[in-house]
């Protein structure tokens, strides 16, 4: 690994006047961000506000119409999703995208595929090779799910479509986690959870943050509890523009933000 | 050398109006259901069976060869009856894939054609023999030149009528704006109280009875039908919805049209053209996949992630 | 979806383990052996019965599925060697019919290339009405081979192989811009082009044909004489009885290996989300292109065999309705499971040729078995499984 000259002072990630057009469309306009390695960044704004768009570009889903993402430096864009996650940028869904007919440690051992070599050839006629691959990403993948969740792990000869929804999130999280990323995308981690599952997910996310010093974080979340405790900084989109960034507590003054994005959404979490 | 032209101009317009009245089934079909009914042609081809098959029980029941009225009667029974197998055949088997996979759905109706094209083998007599298929329209006009059979300007007037008909139903009416409706959002129309499964039945009661008359049109041209005619006629179908873009109906007239033409040229300028002209169809079908997925009129999908 | 009965506990020991493996394998091959040489048709209905029978007690009684599950798990190796001893000595108990022989020849040959759809239908969910069509590329890559350059069955096998692939890449192709019924499209008219040129292209026979291919000869032997074993003379087509056999161990190798590979779950997850799985960092493209050229590469096999086992080929032998047939085969016995898939092709071949009067109904019959299928039992007769590892 060529370590950058200091580890603050760049960004791990960012991204610079990123714009999406579909047809007519604009779904986001020129927008900037950036993560350092180790940081939390929140993404909040109200439903097509472009949080899903940003995500889609960054894991190469979309390709942006100008502007451009950059990796350690290494332009990201135009590259096919597959080779994004190589570069160590994993991501989950925001309505849980698990491969349902599989088991649960399957679904974690291909979150390994781009740490495993195999192919078509070794797979034939070097089956203990290949054997022996696999059976060690079994392995690091039982200790994956322990890690996340010593339930989840129970479960792990399960299909994964017969989890629970909370335990689906988890699941989800470990699947990404297995490409030991640089960058982790969690995409609503807590839709569909109530207030205890979402406590249960703040937890395990804290963990997994503390376990990986290095690994950096971009939630786009709704629930403003964990907006306001896990990361360090927030960025506010409307309309696919970029209205804010700063800490939570500058953000959620800014009368803008309220009026856009926290009134709304505020009045409907209380709710809740 | 220009009547030879002009006449396969007329050749190319003609098989196009007859492809385009089952290239709009398909996708009249995949816009409302968003699925591919693979045995579409199979359906559409079963109009001149069963109308071959009505007209010999008339002149069994009348004691005497049928006449041109009697014929059309026959005829517009046997398009309302393959409109009627249409929705049988969602009823029966195509209703129960609306949320499985599209592979499913798929190959149902693949396997739905084959059931198709071997009830006919098995139940029409003599199915397994081509069946030679009157034209109700017979003689011929002059025209700039060149005698052209009525047969061909009735097609191609028929044709334009039902699918100028389908524009105005879709476009201008009740019916047509719950159907695109339900192609929309099915949920949302069902907040409208308008019933999907009504619009679904009644979308595939039109797309079977335009087919059916395409069908009867394409037996009529070649002067015969065989039980499985409806193999190419289908492919040709399909392939033409989806080089016009699926979904779209004037990409499925359009894409009728570029495959009649590339048909119609093949099998002029290629020597021995006739043997190859599904090769070329399909190496067309292909170019265009794989350099315009969506067709030529159709919209790329984003998929919603 | 996959049955989540919770395994029930084996109760058995090793050698009750090993007695169950062999016991299964003798009743397996016992009951082929009377569906091969029955010839009533009640009596076939009556095996039929067994066989739904046996089914239906697996299902009711875990236990007894559990068990045998766990005594092939433990005694692998015992249980292919005992399997390959039966496979061996199988023809021996055919009362010397060529026509038995002749059946199982043609069930193996379908076996092998429902095993190739398999690995795309299955374990991909990519549909492919084009097997016949690459089954077809075989046959004749290796019968042009064997009639204009004098090449031999042995080499004209891997040569024919690797032709067919090429073309499986070929057709693989589009399907990095296609998905589902755009893709289904194009390998129904790749099935198409291909039996149309095949029908009218000059070297190839047109509808003709190719006549005269010459029996395979191994160390002088020749396969289209009777096969002397041990003083035991079997019926020529014992011969390739046992070199189809091979090849369908060798396919069963192939989708044992591919299955437990790195490979295999790529093609699973397409299979569940394709977008997730991109996500994942599989390059959905390689895998279907790759899914497409294994299929292609098995069936050229098969046709290779085919060609030279009937020594007379022509366009009729290949076309779409074969790759119905071998598309029923994959969804009745089971998608992506490799025992499901040869019973189905087994099945299925025996089947219209058991019940004469049935024959003529062969196809309506396929096409109607495979909308029941997907209709009331789409995981086909045995679901597929979820994997296990660490032994």
């Amino acid at each position: 690994m060529n370590a950058p000259v200091t580890p603050e002072s760049r960004a791990l990630l960012e991204g610079k006047d990123l714009t999406m057009r579909f047809g007519g469309l604009v779904a986001m306009a020129e927008v900037d961000f950036s993560l350092r390695k180790g940081e939390v960044l929140g993404i909040i704004g109200p439903n097509g506000a472009g949080k899903s768009t940003l995500l889609n570009i960054i894991t190469g889903l979309y390709v942006p119409s100008s502007g451009e993402v950059r990796l350690e430096g290494e332009l990201l864009n135009g590259q096919p999703a597959h080779r994004i996650v190589a570069k160590g940028i994993a991501r989950t869904f925001q309505s849980s995208r698990l491969f349902a007919d599989l088991s649960v440690l399957d679904n974690v051992i291909i979150g390994r595929h781009t740490h495993m070599k195999t192919g078509i050839f070794d797979a034939i006629f070097n089956r203990r090779k290949a054997e022996a691959e696999l059976d060690a990403a079994a392995e690091l993948a039982e200790r994956l799910l322990k890690a996340v969740s010593r339930e989840l792990h129970a479960q792990r000869h399960r299909p994964a479509g017969e989890l629970p929804q909370a335990d689906r999130r988890r699941l989800e999280i470990a699947r990404a986690l297995a490409s030991e990323p640089k960058v982790l995308l969690l995409d609503e981690p807590s839709s569909g959870m109530d207030d205890s599952d979402t406590d249960a997910l703040m937890d395990d996310i804290r963990s997994v943050c503390a376990e990986r010093p290095e690994l950096a974080l971009m939630i786009i979340e709704h629930d403003m509890r964990l907006i306001a405790s896990l990361p360090q900084r927030v960025l506010v989109l409307d309309y696919g523009q970029k209205l804010a960034e700063g800490t939570y507590e500058e953000v959620r003054l800014i009368p803008r933000v309220q009026e856009a994005y926290l009134g709304r959404k505020g009045a409907q979490h209380a709710q809740a | 050398m220009t009547e030879q032209l002009l006449q396969q101009i007329l050749n190319w317009i003609t098989l196009g109006s007859i492809y385009a009245l089952i290239a709009v089934g398909f996708s009249l079909l995949f816009g409302v259901l968003n699925i591919i009914h693979f045995s579409h042609g199979d359906v559409a081809l079963m109009a001149p069976f069963l109308a071959l098959a009505l007209v010999q029980t008339f002149a069994t029941a009348i004691g005497a060869a049928a006449s041109p009225g009697v014929m059309l009667l026959a005829v517009a029974l046997a398009i309302a009856l393959t409109g009627l197998l249409g929705v049988l055949l969602d009823f029966v088997v195509i209703q129960r894939f609306r949320n499985a996979p599209a592979m499913m759905a798929l190959v149902a109706t693949v396997a739905l054609g084959i059931v198709l094209r071997d009830l006919i083998r098995h139940l029409f007599p003599n199915g397994s023999n081509p069946h030679a298929v009157p034209r109700l329209v017979q003689g011929s006009v002059d025209m700039l030149g060149v005698t052209v059979p009525a047969f061909n300007l009735v097609a191609i007037a028929v044709s334009g009528l039902c699918v100028s008909g389908l524009f105005y139903l879709l476009g201008s009416t009740r019916l047509g704006l719950h159907i695109k409706a339900v192609s929309q959002d099915r949920d949302a129309a069902r907040l409208l109280s308008i019933a999907p499964g009504r619009i679904f039945r009644i979308t595939f009661f039109i797309a079977s009875a335009v087919g059916a008359i395409g069908g009867l049109f394409f037996a009529g041209y070649a002067g015969i039908v065989r039980f499985d005619f409806s193999v190419d006629v289908g492919l040709i179908g399909f392939s033409a919805a989806v080089v016009g873009g699926l979904g779209s109906m004037p990409g499925a007239i359009i894409g009728s049209l570029v495959i009649a033409g590339l048909d119609t040229l093949v099998q002029a300028v290629v020597p021995n053209g006739a043997a190859y002209r599904l090769v070329f169809v399909f190496l067309l079908v292909i170019g265009v996949l794989v350099f315009r997925p969506a067709g030529l009129f159709g919209r790329t999908v984003v998929e919603k992630v | 979806m996959t049955d989540m009965t919770i395994p029930a506990r084996a109760t058995l020991g090793t050698a009750g383990g090993l007695a169950l493996v062999a016991l299964t394998e003798i009743a397996g091959a016992a009951f082929l052996r009377q569906f091969l040489l029955v010839d009533d048709w009640r009596a076939v209905v009556g095996l039929l019965a067994l066989f739904a029978g046996a089914l239906v007690a697996m299902q009711r009684l875990p236990v007894i599925e559990a068990n045998i599950e766990q005594a092939f798990g433990a005694n692998r190796r015992f249980a292919m060697l005992f399997g390959t001893a039966i496979v061996l000595a199988f023809p021996f108990v055919l009362q010397n019919s060529s026509y038995a022989l002749h059946l199982l020849i043609i069930a193996q040959l379908y076996a092998v290339l429902a095993l190739a759809l398999n690995f795309q239908l299955g374990s991909a969910n990519i549909p492919n009405f084009a097997t016949g069509a690459s089954y077809g590329i075989g046959a004749y890559a290796s019968a042009l081979l064997a009639l204009n350059w004098d090449v031999s069955f042995w080499l004209a096998l891997p040569a024919s192989a690797v032709v067919a692939t090429i073309f499986g890449f070929l057709l693989g192709i589009p399907s990095m811009r296609t998905r589902d019924s755009y893709l289904a499209l194009v390998t129904i008219a790749f099935g198409v082009v291909v039996h149309q040129l095949l029908n009218n292209l000059e070297f190839t026979g047109g509808p003709n044909g190719l006549v005269g291919i010459p029996a395979p000869e191994l160390f002088g032997h020749s396969f289209a004489s009777p096969l002397v074993i041990f003083g035991h003379s079997l019926p020529s087509q014992a011969n390739f009885y046992y070199l189809s056999a091979l090849l369908v161990g060798v396919s069963i190798l192939f989708a044992g290996r591919l299955h437990h590979s790195r490979i295999g779950l790529a093609w699973n997850a397409l299979r569940a989300d394709e977008l997730a799985a991109r996500c994942q960092g599989i390059n959905a493209t390689w895998y279907k292109v790759l899914a497409f050229a294994v299929d292609a590469f098995l069936a050229g096999f098969a046709g290779t065999i085919y060609a030279f086992y009937v020594g007379f080929i022509s366009p009729d032998n290949f076309t779409f309705l074969v790759s119905v047939t071998i598309m029923t085969m994959v969804i009745a016995g089971g998608m992506d499971n490799t025992l499901g898939v040869i019973v189905g092709a087994f099945l299925l071949t025996l089947l219209p040729e058991k019940l004469r009067a049935f024959s003529d109904y062969r196809i309506l019959f396929f096409g109607i078995t495979v909308i029941a299928f997907l209709m009331i039992r789409p995981q086909g007769i045995f679901p597929q499984r979820l994997r296990r590892y660490g032994g």
